[in-house]
């Protein structure tokens, strides 16, 4: 796979959702390719910026509110 | 908010039913991941408790339902994403089909790519300077379908998979919503990372 390929395929390799065989490819493409190692770079930082950002805990009130509604 | 449970992986109803339900506990254990979407779905802290208090009782109601050693917390958002699409649906009006295909990432990239010289770790310094709230802006800026499956892939990890079956689309239209929804990120977040550092 060229750069353009493998780019095509970083949001899929990040989400774990290609094939054994497909990461692997990608894997031995970032090993070897500082521009495509980049982007991956910047779409893990992007992940962990939003998860970062949206880790909010429930009300206690609201926990108690459907344990009351629950029984 | 049905067939969740009930099947057996052949499709065919199990000749012996399985075991169903669950501990108030065991539900009330995703209380906050389903609270911090709902935030991001409503954007405003009083409808997102009634929102989540919805989903309980909508979960405690249909509990039978449920399949004992199936996913609890995929089954709380499948109805979370229910109960949501249906209460804010008259006042829905985005079609998520708009001007996105205009947009250059190649640009965005090529941009970042060219910090290059100065260390793998430019672009994470670049986008550590967004603030917290700033991002959540922009999660909650994106149109509702983009934003849905950004949340549930992106913050609460689930799979194309799991989010295509609780929102009942197909694989492809996840994948569509979720790069889309990315890509609209992006430009955002780079831009407003863009103009703290300025």
């Amino acid at each position: 796979m060229d750069c353009n390929e493998i780019q095509a395929r970083l949001e899929q390799f990040v989400d774990r959702e290609l094939s054994t065989d497909e990461a692997a490819e990608v894997q031995d493409h970032l090993d070897r390719c500082p521009p495509c190692v980049h982007i991956y770079h910047f779409e893990t930082s992007m992940r962990r910026l939003v998860r970062r950002a949206c880790c909010e805990s429930a009300p206690e009130s609201l926990r108690a509110k459907i344990l009351e509604a629950g029984r | 908010m049905s067939a969740y449970a009930v099947q057996g992986e052949d499709g065919f109803t199990q000749p012996q039913p399985p075991a169903t339900g669950f501990t108030e506990e065991q539900a009330l254990e995703h209380i906050d991941a389903l609270y911090r979407t709902a935030l991001r779905l409503t954007r405003n802290p009083a409808d997102a408790e009634d929102l989540v208090q919805e989903t309980y009782l909508r979960a405690f109601r249909f509990r039978d339902r449920f399949a004992a050693g199936s996913n609890l917390r995929a089954w709380l958002f499948k109805i979370l994403t229910n109960a949501s699409i249906s209460r804010f649906r008259h006042t829905s009006r985005e079609s998520g089909d708009s001007s996105l295909d205009e947009m250059e990432e190649s640009d965005l990239y090529a941009r970042v790519a060219g910090d290059s010289g100065r260390g793998e770790s430019a672009e994470d310094e670049l986008l550590n300077a967004v603030l917290d709230v700033d991002v959540r802006q922009a999660i909650e800026d994106l149109p509702e379908p983009f934003r849905l499956a950004v949340v549930l892939s992106d913050v609460e990890g689930f799979s194309y998979k799991e989010i295509a079956d609780m929102l009942d689309v197909p694989l492809g239209t996840v994948m569509s919503r979720l790069f889309r929804g990315r890509r609209i990120l992006r430009k955002r977040l780079t831009d407003a990372a863009r103009s703290t550092a300025a």
